[in-house]
C-alpha cells in the first residue's frame, strides 16, 4: 500500500524538507528545466538523494492548474497568473470544464507530468505528485474570494448575491481541472499526490462562522477534496494534505478526521505534538519547521533550526505517532540568501 | 428620522445593505455626513478592530464590515469633497514586484478606505518606479508594501531605496506587511513600520499621518 512507505519513512525518523526549487536552482539552466521532464525529473531524483528520501517529491508550482483552466478557456494568455473573472462565467464555460474539454497541457505543465513519468519508469524511487487543491484554486480566479464565502458562511445562497454565485462556480471549474490534472499525474506513474490547500483557513473561512454552525468549511473544502480524493482511492495511490495557512484546532480535526489523508502536512504557526490528539492515529503528520524564516539570520539562527528540530522529533516520539520532519512549506530559493537556507535545511536534518 | 444608530451596528455586524440603507435615509433628511463618520462610523470600525484583536472577529467578519463601511462611504464621499474636507491619508498601497498574492493586500486597502484614507491601490506585482510614480500624482504620505514570499521579500528594500533615489523618502512613512515579513527584516530593509495584520497596519498608518501633521 502507498500509504506504507509514508509510514514506513515516519518509523526511519526520516527529515525531509521540500525543498526542490532549491537544487533546481543548483542547475545552471532552471527556467529551461522547468519545461524538461526528465531534467526537472533529474532534480527531484538529486533532492531525495540528498535528503535520503524514498519517495521523490515534486517542486511546488500552485500556478499550473489556474493556467491550464484558462488556456482551455482561451483566456488570459501571459496574464493568466494575475487574472481573476470578475463576473460569474456563464454556465456553457462551467460545463466545458467540467465535460473535460480537450486540450494539450501547457509545457511546465507537461514536465511537471513528465518528471513524475521519469520517476516512475527510470528510479526506484516512490513518485509523489502535486496539484493545488480545489478550494485554493477558486480562491485565485476571483479578486475577492473571501466575501463570497463569508456570505455564504451567513447563510446566504448564490441567488441572494452574485459574488456567491462567480466562487460558487469558479469551485466548479477548479474541481474539473485538478481532477484533470490529478488523472494526468496517475497516468505518468504518481503513487501518492499532495493536494496543497493553503487557503483553506481561518482567514478565508472564518472560525466565528464555523463555531456558529457554518457548513462552509464542509461545503467548500472537504466535499471537493473528497470528491477528488476518490480518483486518488480507486487508483491506489495515497493522499498527501498540505495546508501551511492559519487553522483553528476544530479545522484541524475536521481535515484530519474527515477528510483523512495518509499525510497531513501543517503550517509553522501549528503544534504538530497538540495536533497528534486532534487526528486519527494512523494519519502520519508531516512538518513544520518555519522554513519561511530561514533566509533571515537574525530571526531564525541556525542553533535555533537545530533546536526546533531536536524539540519536534523528541516530543513526536514521546507522543508516539507517525511523524516525518520536514518544512512548513515549499522551501523557496532566494538568491541573496539561498546558502543561509541550506545550512538551516542541513542543520535541520543533523539535529 | 433615521436610527443612525442601526448604522453603527450595520458596519459593526458587516452588514452592507442596511450600512447603504441608513446613510441613505439620513442624508435625504439632510444629516451631517462628518457626523455620520464621526460618530457612527469610525467608532463602529474601532469596535471591529477591538473585536479582532480579542480573536472575537476573524478577517471574514473585518472584511464585511469593512464592505459596509466603504458602501456607506461611497454615497458621503461627493458631499464631503464638496465641503474640502481632508481624507485621514493618502497612501499608495501595492504587492511588490515578482509577488502574485494580493488578498492580504487588498484587506489592508480596504481597511485604509474604511478609515477614511484615500486609498491608490497599485495591484501585484508591482515595479519600484510605479510606487515612486504613484507617490508623487497623489501625493501620498503613506506607502504600503506586502509580500508574501520569502524571494520576494527583498523587492521591498529595492522600492524603499526608488523612494530615496526619487527623493521622496522623507515625506512618506514606509509600512511593509505579509506572511515572511518580521520586524526585524522592516527595521534591517529602513521601513518606518511592520503591520503584523490589517488592523494593526491601519492603526499603524493612522499613527504615523498622524504624527508627521504635529511634527
Amino acid at each position: 500500500m502507498p500509504d506504507s512507505v509514508f509510514r514506513r519513512m515516519a518509523a526511519e525518523g526520516a527529515r525531509i524538507p521540500l525543498a526542490v526549487d532549491l537544487v533546481l536552482h543548483e542547475q545552471p539552466d532552471p527556467e529551461a528545466i522547468l519545461t524538461d521532464g526528465e531534467r526537472l525529473g533529474r532534480v527531484l531524483e538529486a533532492h531525495a538523494f540528498r535528503y535520503g528520501s524514498p519517495a521523490a517529491f515534486p517542486r511546488m508550482d500552485l500556478r499550473l492548474e489556474k493556467r491550464d483552466l484558462l488556456q482551455r478557456l482561451g483566456l488570459a494568455g501571459d496574464e493568466a497568473d494575475t487574472y481573476h473573472f470578475l463576473a460569474p462565467p456563464p454556465e456553457e464555460a462551467v460545463a466545458r470544464v467540467r465535460d473535460g474539454a480537450p486540450g494539450a497541457f501547457l509545457p511546465a505543465h507537461q514536465a511537471h507530468f513528465d518528471s513524475i513519468r521519469y520517476i516512475a519508469e527510470a528510479t526506484s524511487l516512490f513518485p509523489v505528485g502535486m496539484t493545488i487543491g480545489p478550494f485554493s484554486l477558486a480562491t485565485k480566479l476571483v479578486a475577492d474570494p473571501i466575501t463570497p464565502v463569508a456570505l455564504a458562511g451567513r447563510g446566504l445562497a448564490a441567488d441572494d448575491d452574485e459574488s456567491i454565485l462567480l466562487f460558487e462556480r469558479c469551485l466548479e471549474m477548479a474541481e474539473a481541472t485538478v481532477a484533470r490534472s490529478i488523472r494526468a499525474q496517475l497516468d505518468a506513474g504518481a503513487r501518492a499526490v499532495i493536494f496543497c490547500e493553503p487557503s483553506a483557513n481561518a482567514v478565508y473561512l472564518s472560525p466565528r462562522q464555523l463555531t456558529a454552525g457554518s457548513d462552509i468549511l464542509n461545503r467548500y473544502v472537504v466535499q471537493p477534496n473528497l470528491r477528488l480524493r476518490s480518483l486518488l482511492d480507486k487508483a491506489g495511490a495515497a493522499w498527501f494534505l498540505h495546508d501551511c495557512g492559519e487553522l483553528t484546532d476544530s479545522m484541524v480535526k475536521i481535515l484530519g478526521e474527515t477528510l483523512h489523508p495518509a499525510v497531513l502536512s501543517l503550517g509553522a504557526s501549528r503544534c504538530l505534538w497538540q495536533d497528534a490528539a486532534l487526528v486519527p492515529e494512523d494519519v502520519v503528520l508531516y512538518g513544520n519547521l518555519p522554513t519561511k524564516t530561514f533566509y533571515s539570520d537574525a530571526a531564525m539562527p541556525v542553533e535555533r533550526v537545530a533546536e526546533l528540530a531536536g524539540q519536534l522529533a523528541e516530543k513526536m516520539k514521546a507522543r508516539g505517532r507517525p511523524f516525518i520532519l520536514g518544512s512548513e512549506c515549499d522551501v523557496l530559493y532566494v538568491p541573496e540568501a539561498a546558502a543561509a537556507i541550506r545550512r538551516k535545511l542541513e542543520a535541520m536534518v543533523a539535529a | 428620522m433615521a436610527d443612525l444608530q442601526k448604522l453603527y451596528e450595520a458596519v459593526l455586524n458587516g452588514d452592507n445593505k442596511t450600512a447603504v440603507a441608513v446613510t441613505r435615509e439620513a442624508l435625504a433628511e439632510n444629516a451631517d455626513p462628518i457626523e455620520l463618520i464621526q460618530k457612527y462610523m469610525i467608532p463602529a470600525m474601532a469596535e471591529v478592530g477591538k473585536r479582532f484583536e480579542c480573536e472575537e472577529y476573524f478577517v471574514p467578519e473585518l472584511l464585511l464590515s469593512a464592505r459596509a463601511m466603504k458602501g456607506a462611504l461611497e454615497l458621503l464621499r461627493p458631499l464631503l469633497a464638496e465641503r474640502g474636507a481632508e481624507p485621514t491619508g493618502r497612501v499608495v498601497i501595492g504587492t511588490v514586484k515578482g509577488d502574485l498574492h494580493d488578498i492580504g493586500k487588498n484587506l489592508v486597502a480596504s481597511l485604509l478606505e474604511g478609515g477614511g484614507f484615500e486609498v491608490t491601490d497599485l495591484g501585484a506585482d508591482v515595479p519600484p518606479e510605479k510606487f515612486v510614480d504613484a507617490v508623487q500624482a497623489r501625493n501620498a504620505n503613506v506607502v504600503c508594501l506586502s509580500a508574501l514570499l520569502t524571494v520576494t521579500m527583498p523587492a521591498m528594500r529595492t522600492t524603499i531605496e526608488a523612494l530615496k533615489n526619487a527623493g521622496l523618502r522623507d515625506r512618506v512613512k514606509v509600512l511593509v506587511g505579509g506572511a515572511p515579513v518580521t520586524p526585524q527584516f522592516a527595521k534591517e530593509i529602513g521601513a518606518d513600520g511592520y503591520g503584523e495584520n490589517a488592523s494593526v497596519a491601519v492603526n499603524l498608518a493612522r499613527d504615523m499621518v498622524k504624527a508627521s501633521s504635529h511634527a
